[in-house]
């Protein structure tokens, strides 16, 4: 314990330099701008962002990227709360009783409890972070070739498989990930794949020209069939005190309190999500809730809950990320990436031999709740203006900073025509209904799990016995067959209850 | 065809192509020759696979047997919509490097805002277009210290 604090409080001092703290409070803002617009969210802002972080030290870049996600956490329920359109997937249940909480005269409650219900949620799956991280990293130095290959299988697996109508579409859509990492130079024999005499290509697909391919540009895409019928709806902007009555908090204290543990562990396992988090704590509430009928009517309880369970799940989600060096979603996996670019490797030996920037990113997690509510609680008057900014004029920018941003990756204007083909396949793939969050993590991770699966094959001379020789090896396959079959055995067991 | 139909076809089809390539592959002069290849390779036949049972399910349930309101539509007006910015997407591609960030940007957002914001709109969207590149510009170039293609004038 005494070691967690000496890191903890040296992780403070590394995270509170004005440099970091700037970026910490530009990130936040930015993240919650971005929260807000509905269809972009934490994943597209933050891949459209990446490209800032190129110019910065590791640790701001990293501290930087965490407060847009919070940030994005924290500002997708605004949206939902002001328009009834979420920001994000995660703040879909934020409509079910924020929307009509303002429909009701009751705006100004609603913004603050879901900036205080993430805060508290946030807060205490930190505490919660701070305790697990380091036995977690730990625990992960027993890791080698085989075990991440098996590790990198279960986080697509369960990602792919986030439900049975769409796990044989995922597994498409991850497999097509992988494919896109096979293209360049190969590194172990030099050999060209895939480059079709095309010299920009020995360099390979750049994984953040895929993201914001299939994300920003895909969204743009699929935004601008309905532009057409576009037409803005008003935006309450002027609001009286933001904050609750004692009554409120009363109603919220428990809900809170019960639902952040939830999220903090649907965030740990790879795929599941802030949706997934926000959706179970509403229901979980609603179940608990002596007066179920109100939800939906605008239930102040009924805001709380998924708020406090989508943030910390949000926080969650950065424990495989930073100890095992394995994104378990596409917002962490973009980090990750953005992570390698810098010329780091997050995993355990993060914490071993770059204790400065892993302890760092914890502290900021702190600081980034706090100026997130800061920024969500007296600015929210303020920030929801952005919501007034017609669509016709955001998506041309968007796709203005997603071109520039692209560039300065590689500084060859040839990414462009990339871009937009992976622009189109992201929009086909929302058309189709293809999961596209397999594809972004198969993107980051399906370098490092061929060499993986190529030094685990050297290391057996060529026996796949390697893959099930060590009990953490058969634990993940247990894991992802298990994530694998899950969708099939809740319908089977919901059908039984009917 | 019912929509996840096409998706099996086209993973199907995209799964041979590619396996196809991945046999035609070079191999590595050192260490084991196929080494490049296995992965690929095992790729392919995944998607193949997965196709394959993507299209058999939607086969066995009747291949035009959905309901056709379902169906992803593609009206007229966004797909011309799109084609139009990717259409602009390829022509800044195309003037970049020559033009320059901040010209070729101009004529990259003032053509998209038109297209998309409305012609009717020319002074906002000649502002926007104005303050986005003259102000990214000034950002990355001056702030961020990264350069960005100069124009041919050489200034900016």
């Amino acid at each position: 314990m005494g070691e967690i604090l000496t890191h903890l409080l040296n992780g403070f001092s590394v995270a509170m330099t004005p440099y970091n703290v700037l970026w910490l409070v530009l990130g936040a803002a930015l993240g919650t701008v971005l929260g807000m617009l509905p269809g972009l969210g934490p994943t597209t802002g933050i891949a459209l962002l990446l490209p800032l972080t190129f110019t910065m030290p590791a640790t701001t870049a990293l501290i930087a990227m965490a407060s847009i996600y919070y940030g994005a956490m924290f500002g997708g329920s605004r949206s939902s709360i002001l328009l009834n359109v979420p920001g994000d997937g995660a703040a879909v249940a934020s409509c079910f009783d924020g929307y009509p909480m303002a429909r009701n005269g009751r705006a100004e409650a609603a913004l603050a409890i879901s900036a205080i219900a993430s805060f508290i949620g946030g807060l205490i799956a930190t505490v919660a972070f701070v305790l697990i991280a380091l036995p977690m990293a730990r625990f992960a130095l027993k890791f080698g070739p085989p075990e991440y290959f098996v590790l990198m299988i279960f986080a697509l697996a369960a990602t792919a498989a986030i439900s049975k109508a769409a796990l044989m579409k995922g597994l498409v859509a991850m497999i097509f990930g992988l494919m896109l990492t096979t293209v360049g130079l190969d590194y172990q024999s030099g050999t060209a794949r895939f480059t079709f005499g095309i010299s920009e290509l020995q360099g390979g697909i750049d994984f953040v020209i895929v993201i914001i391919g299939i994300f920003g540009i895909g969204e743009v895409f699929e935004n601008l069939e309905h532009i057409a019928r576009d037409v803005a709806k008003p935006v309450q902007t002027k609001f009286g005190r933001i904050w609750i009555t004692m009554e409120d908090w009363k109603r919220c204290f428990w809900p809170i309190l019960r639902q952040t543990p939830l999220g903090f562990v649907i965030g740990i396992l790879p795929g599941a999500g802030g949706t997934i988090a926000a959706l179970m704590s509403y229901n979980n509430e609603k179940q608990l809730s002596k007066h179920p009928e109100e939800f939906g009517k605008g239930a102040i309880e009924g805001l709380a809950a998924p708020e406090a369970a989508n943030n910390a799940c949000s926080v969650g989600a950065m424990i495989p990320m930073l100890t095992l060096g394995v994104p378990g979603s596409g917002t962490t996996a973009i980090m990750l990436g953005a992570l390698l670019i810098l010329g780091l490797q997050p995993g355990p030996l993060l914490f071993e031999q770059h204790p400065d920037i892993a302890w760092g990113v914890i502290a900021s997690m702190f600081l980034g709740n706090v100026v997130c509510a800061v920024i969500n609680i007296p600015l929210a008057g303020l920030l929801v203006r952005v919501l007034s900014v017609p669509a016709r004029i955001l998506y041309p920018l968007i796709v203005a900073v997603a071109f520039l941003g692209v560039y300065t990756i590689n500084f060859a204007a040839m990414d462009f025509v990339l871009l937009t083909i992976l622009g189109f396949v992201g929009y086909l793939m929302k058309k189709f209904k293809v999961p596209t969050a397999p594809l972004i993590l198969a993107s980051v991770v399906g370098a490092m799990m061929e060499q993986s699966y190529r030094q685990s094959m050297m290391l057996s001379d060529g026996s796949f016995g390697i893959f099930f020789g060590s009990p953490i090896c058969i634990v993940l396959w247990i894991f992802a067959i298990g994530s694998l079959a899950w969708p099939f055995i809740s319908e089977a067991r919901a059908e039984k209850k009917k | 065809m019912r929509p996840n139909a096409w998706v099996g076809l086209v993973a199907m089809v995209f799964g041979f192509i590619y396996g196809m390539q991945a046999i035609a592959l070079p191999k590595a002069p050192i260490g084991n020759p196929m080494a490049p290849i296995y992965f690929p390779l095992g790729l392919a036949v995944l998607m193949v696979l997965f196709g394959a049972v993507i299209f058999i399910i939607e086969a066995l349930k009747g291949l035009n047997s959905d309901d056709k309101s379902k169906r992803p539509q593609f009206h007229f007006h966004s797909m011309k919509l799109i084609f139009i910015v990717i259409v602009l997407c390829l022509l800044y591609t195309a003037m970049f490097d020559h033009l320059g960030f901040v010209f070729s940007t101009i004529i990259f957002l003032m053509a998209m805002l038109m297209a998309i914001n409305g012609k009717n709109k020319s002074l906002q969207n000649g502002i926007i277009t104005l303050c986005f590149s003259f102000g990214m510009w000034y950002i990355f170039v001056n702030i961020f210290q990264i350069n960005l293609p100069a124009s041919p004038l050489g200034i900016f």
